[in-house]
Parts: C-alpha cells; sequence; structure tokens
C-alpha cells in the first residue's frame, strides 16, 4: 500500500513524541488538574486510535486518509489545550508538548498529499475548477471528456441518457454540463428544455456538444438556452476554455443568488423582529439601511411617550369581563393607529398603559416633536372613543399622558426564547413618574422634552414635583391642545 | 450569559476534543453527531452559532444547512461549515448551502474562535 511507507515513518514520529510525553508527564503527575489529566488521557488514547487505523489491513486507502486526519486533528487539539495550560508552568513539559505538536503537523502534511487525486486537485487554482456533467451515450466519449476534465481538475460525473442526466442533476451539485445533442431516448434539446423549466437548474450553464452537420440543433439549443456549443470531434484547449467561461458565468450567478438570499434572510429577520411594533414606514427605512439598526443594545437619546386611563380598575369594577376587552381593544387601537402615524414604536401594552419610544429603532431630528404631536392626537382622540362608548352604553374614559426624552438602553431585551425589543433605564422610569402625576386629559412633558422641541406648542403652567425614587424635584410642564379647549369653550 | 455553540461532527474523538475545548473557552457546547439530530437540537433551541462538519452520517452537512435556511425558524442561524479539505470546492459548496463562514480541518483553534466571535458581532 503506497501510503503506508509515507504515513508509518511519520506516525512513528508521532509515537515517539508521544512516549516521551508519557514519561515525563509521569514525573509531574501530581501537578497536573484533574481536567489536565483527562486532557492527556485522551491525547494518549487518540495516539493508539492512530496505530489502529495504521494496522487495519481491511480499510481502504480513502477511509483511511480521512480517519487519520481526524484523529491528528483531535490530537492537535489536545496537545494544543495542553500547552496552553502546562507551558507557562510546567517549561520541561512546554518543550515535550511542541515536539508532539510538531510530529502531529509532520504526519498531518504527511497524510493529505499522499492521495495523489488530491495533490493534483490542489495544484490547480480553485476557483477554476468544478463538478462537471458530461452526458454522452457514447462511452469511448465519456471516458474521454472524463479523462480531460479530471487532468485539469474538475471533479466529472457522467450520464449515459437524457434520463441519467436529469437523475444526477438532481441529486448532485453540479457546476457546468456538457450535453450531447444526439442520443437515443430523451435527446439533448429535451434535457435541456427539462433544465430551463427547473427553477433550480436553470442557472447551470450548459455547453452543447454536436457534429458540424448539426447546426440547426445547436441554434435551436442556443435559442432554448444553452450557454455555448463545441462541434464534435472537439478541440481539448478549446473545452477547456468553454468549460472555464461557464464555471465563471456559474459562479457570478451563484455568488448573486447568495447576496439576493442573504437580503432576504435580512428582510425575514427585521420584518419578524420589528412588524409588530413599529410603522411600515420604519420597517421600510429598516430594510434600506440595516446599519442604522443595532440590536446588540446601545446607548441613545429617545423620547417616550406613556399613557394611562385615570381610575381604569374603578371603572372595570362594575362591567362584564368581555365589555371591558371590547372597550380596551378599541382605545388600543385607535391608539396604536396615532402612535404609527407618528413613527413611534410602541414597545409595550401594561394593561390599559401604553408605553411608546420615538428614537428607536429610528433615530431622527424631530422625535420629541412627533411624540408631543403624538400626544395631542391621542387626547384628541378620546372625544371619538367617548362618543363610541356612550353610544355602546360604556363608561366614559379619560386618559393622562406623560412624556420624556433621555438616554435609555435600546434593544432586544429578554431570553432566547422570549425577546422583545425595548427600552430600560432611568428614563423610562422616570416617564412613568410623570405620567402618574397627570390628571384625566392632560399631557406632562419633562424638562429635557421641553428643550428638544422644534415645532412650536401651546405651553400651559409649569410645576416642580417631589417623585418617588428621584432625590431632586423634577420640573413638569403642561401642553395645551387648543383644538380639545376650544371644543369644551363651545 | 455565555455563547451557545452546537457542535455537529460525527467523528467522536474530534467531537470530544473540540467540545472540551469549546467549554474551556467559555461556550455552553452541545453536540449532534449527524445532520438529522443538528436539526432537532436547533430546533429545540436555536444555537447562537452552529458548527457544521460537512460529511455527516444520516444526513450530510450541505443538506442541513440548506434545511436550516428554508425552516424560517432556522434561517438567521448564524452556521459555520467545517470542511475537511482545504480544497476550494468544498467551501464554495458550502457557502452556496448557505453557511456563514467556513473553516478547514484540522480546525485552527484561535481561528476559528474568531470566527465564532466576528459572526456573533456581526449579526447580533
Amino acid at each position: 500500500m503506497p501510503d503506508q511507507s509515507g504515513a508509518q515513518p511519520l506516525t512513528n514520529h508521532v509515537t515517539r513524541a508521544l512516549a516521551e510525553l508519557r514519561g515525563e508527564s509521569a514525573s509531574f503527575a501530581g501537578e497536573l488538574t484533574s481536567g489536565e489529566r483527562e486532557d492527556m488521557d485522551r491525547l494518549f488514547s487518540a495516539g493508539a486510535a492512530l496505530d489502529a487505523l495504521l494496522a487495519d489491513r481491511k480499510l481502504d486507502e480513502q477511509t483511511r486518509h480521512h480517519d487519520m486526519l481526524n484523529v491528528l486533528g483531535a490530537m492537535r487539539g489536545y496537545a494544543e489545550m495542553l500547552l496552553d495550560d502546562l507551558g507557562p508552568r510546567l517549561p520541561a513539559m512546554e518543550g515535550v508538548l511542541q515536539r508532539v505538536l510538531k510530529s502531529i503537523a509532520a504526519a498531518t502534511d504527511g497524510v493529505q498529499p499522499t492521495d495523489a487525486r488530491s495533490r493534483e486537485l490542489a495544484s490547480v487554482p480553485s476557483d477554476l475548477t468544478g463538478t462537471i456533467l458530461a452526458v454522452d451515450d457514447n462511452a469511448d466519449n465519456r471516458e474521454l471528456l472524463t479523462r480531460y476534465l479530471q487532468r485539469s481538475g474538475h471533479q466529472v460525473i457522467v450520464a449515459a441518457s437524457g434520463t441519467e442526466a436529469l437523475s444526477r442533476l438532481a441529486d448532485r451539485h453540479v457546476d457546468v454540463v456538457l450535453l450531447d445533442l444526439i442520443m437515443p431516448g430523451m435527446d439533448g434539446g429535451q434535457v435541456l428544455r427539462r433544465l430551463k423549466e427547473s427553477s433550480e437548474l436553470r442557472s447551470i450553464p450548459v455547453i452543447v456538444i454536436s457534429g458540424r452537420q448539426d447546426m440547426e440543433g445547436i441554434i435551436d439549443c442556443i435559442e432554448a438556452g444553452a450557454d455555448d456549443y463545441l462541434f464534435k470531434p472537439f478541440n481539448p484547449v478549446l473545452l477547456q476554455a468553454r468549460i472555464k467561461a461557464g464555471l465563471e458565468r456559474k459562479r457570478w450567478h451563484d455568488k448573486e443568488e447568495k447576496y439576493r438570499r442573504q437580503l432576504e434572510r435580512n428582510e425575514k429577520f427585521i420584518r419578524a423582529t420589528f412588524g409588530r411594533y413599529v410603522s411600515d414606514e420604519i420597517v421600510e427605512n429598516l430594510l434600506e439601511e440595516p446599519e442604522g439598526l443595532k440590536l446588540g443594545g446601545d446607548l441613545r437619546q429617545v423620547t417616550m411617550l406613556m399613557s394611562d386611563i385615570r381610575q381604569f380598575s374603578t371603572l372595570c369594577e362594575g362591567l362584564p369581563p368581555e365589555q371591558v376587552m371590547r372597550m380596551l381593544n378599541n382605545y388600543l387601537g385607535v391608539m396604536t393607529d396615532i402612535i404609527l402615524k407618528h413613527q413611534g414604536t410602541i414597545d409595550e401594552f401594561i394593561g390599559d398603559a401604553i408605553l411608546a419610544i420615538f428614537g428607536a429603532p429610528v433615530q431622527r431630528d424631530d422625535d420629541a416633536d412627533r411624540a408631543v404631536q403624538c400626544a395631542l392626537d391621542m387626547q384628541h382622540a378620546m372625544l371619538q372613543i367617548n362618543r363610541d362608548n356612550r353610544r355602546a352604553g360604556l363608561p366614559e374614559i379619560t386618559m393622562g399622558i406623560g412624556v420624556n426624552t433621555g438616554d435609555v438602553i435600546t434593544g432586544n431585551i429578554g431570553s432566547e426564547k422570549r425577546s422583545k425589543y425595548g427600552v430600560v433605564g432611568h428614563h423610562v422610569n422616570l416617564t412613568a413618574r410623570i405620567e402618574s402625576q397627570t390628571a384625566g386629559g392632560d399631557i406632562l412633558i419633562s424638562d429635557s422634552t421641553l428643550q428638544a422641541l422644534a415645532l412650536p406648542v401651546t405651553m400651559g403652567e409649569s410645576q416642580q414635583v417631589q417623585v418617588k425614587g428621584i432625590n431632586e424635584p423634577v420640573t413638569m410642564h403642561r401642553v395645551l391642545d387648543t383644538r380639545l379647549s376650544q371644543s369644551h369653550v363651545s | 450569559m455565555s455563547l451557545d455553540v452546537l457542535l455537529v461532527e460525527d467523528n467522536e474523538l474530534n467531537r470530544d476534543m473540540l467540545s472540551r475545548r469549546l467549554a474551556r473557552a467559555g461556550y455552553s457546547v452541545r453536540v449532534a453527531p449527524d445532520g438529522q439530530q443538528a436539526l432537532e437540537a436547533m430546533r429545540d433551541k436555536t444555537p447562537d452559532v452552529v458548527l457544521l462538519d460537512m460529511n455527516l452520517p444520516v444526513k450530510d452537512g450541505w443538506t442541513t444547512c440548506r434545511e436550516a435556511r428554508e425552516d424560517p425558524a432556522l434561517a438567521a442561524t448564524r452556521i459555520i461549515a467545517l470542511t475537511a479539505h482545504a480544497m476550494g470546492e468544498d467551501k464554495q459548496r458550502a457557502m452556496d448551502a448557505g453557511c456563514d463562514d467556513y473553516a478547514t480541518k484540522p480546525v485552527d483553534f484561535p481561528e476559528l474562535l474568531n470566527k465564532i466571535q466576528r459572526l456573533v458581532d456581526q449579526k447580533s
């Protein structure tokens, strides 16, 4: 066996280096941790497995090589781990382990190129080779094509008929098809048409081969989607050139395809993550500029809006549950539309309370303005909601809104099983505290939101309030809804 | 929280070695011996990264990767192919099947850790 003469002396080095390691480790046995002892044991048993592979006469050459590479890979891993651990502690072990690693590397190199075909393949630049399906009913032609193509480093699959070609294509990855036109049964033209009908196979370049007398057939095939043609008897250099061009075409197509799939995956991911919480427009923006999307959790300034129905639980006490749900869903539905219209992100509903964020996942200059306009529209919409409630015989409700601007951490929060896009931080709590100071119909905004506003709003009085959990009194400003006050007057 | 790595490798020696090494590097490691069990493990709990050997019994790495990409729940899973040969075709096929990256066996461990980290940073 040719490989044994090559691999055996090299693995002898490994065996010797391992014996040396065994001797050395015995003198340091007391200094090894149990984990290190275990790594050492596993390294030695891999060494035994290597010997067993060499001794096993029943193995074919390829299986032996494959298995030896696996064992050598495992040995290298254990030896590297031991070197990492023991090297700094035990200089004597460091030297031995380095010799073990060197012998493993030499044996690995020795195993790899003994496979004559893989050496030949490795010598050809890999981007010029591929898997070629040669379809020809003539056995001599198949043999000839195979020889030519293998010599240039291609993998060759053959098929003796159109039907066989289609079944090869169904279970193997093929880069280029060489297709004889005139075959008994399903001929080349039919195979080509079947290929072009399949969305998966359509992109594989097809080179048709035929005699000069069949120019018409070739023209038919080109019209049906063949990429190139060759006359029989073919010139090997021309064959190479055509195949190379076909491979390049395929490679470009594959790259494009991969890029397109990557885009699709990104799109799916973004839609799944954000679709429920943000407006379609924001989803579209994210898809156009995915780099604006940082899910890892980042600190950024956002404006938060929190709303709550006053005395909601008291109101609910006297109502049947289905009426409560109907009222709540109508209310949340109306509010959701308003928030999305102002390009806010709904962070969560907590019962009847809503937390919306402006400025995440997409930050804009007018985050605070949109939040305040949104709050005004929400309050305004209460007129309609109460009209609905009155008509349905439900109690009227009032809502307070707090708005605050500040730095928070935004990102996907939660466990792997269940996570949501959201915000955390001191300013989230502050927003809730501001909201808790509101009476029905109120909009209170913090100092920082007021500073961030660019659009004019009608402001009412300001107040300083001592809130739970914050030492300094918090300044809040009332925003007046001119439309509401007018409707009150009238 | 440590990253959850699913190591798919049929060779027991290599599987043991890599899982010990990854665990020591701070990863939480699950293993699967073939493509079918890998997909089951992925559906059971989506790992942060899958290290996928290509030459696997039952269901090979290419098929496994393609099936993962077709499953909406697994489509975004980060997958690094472990290819046996330093040859272009294996890598190309792995990338064609939808793998995010590849590492050639025998594995250069520091490089593999870099690839894992790069992928996690890039997609998180």
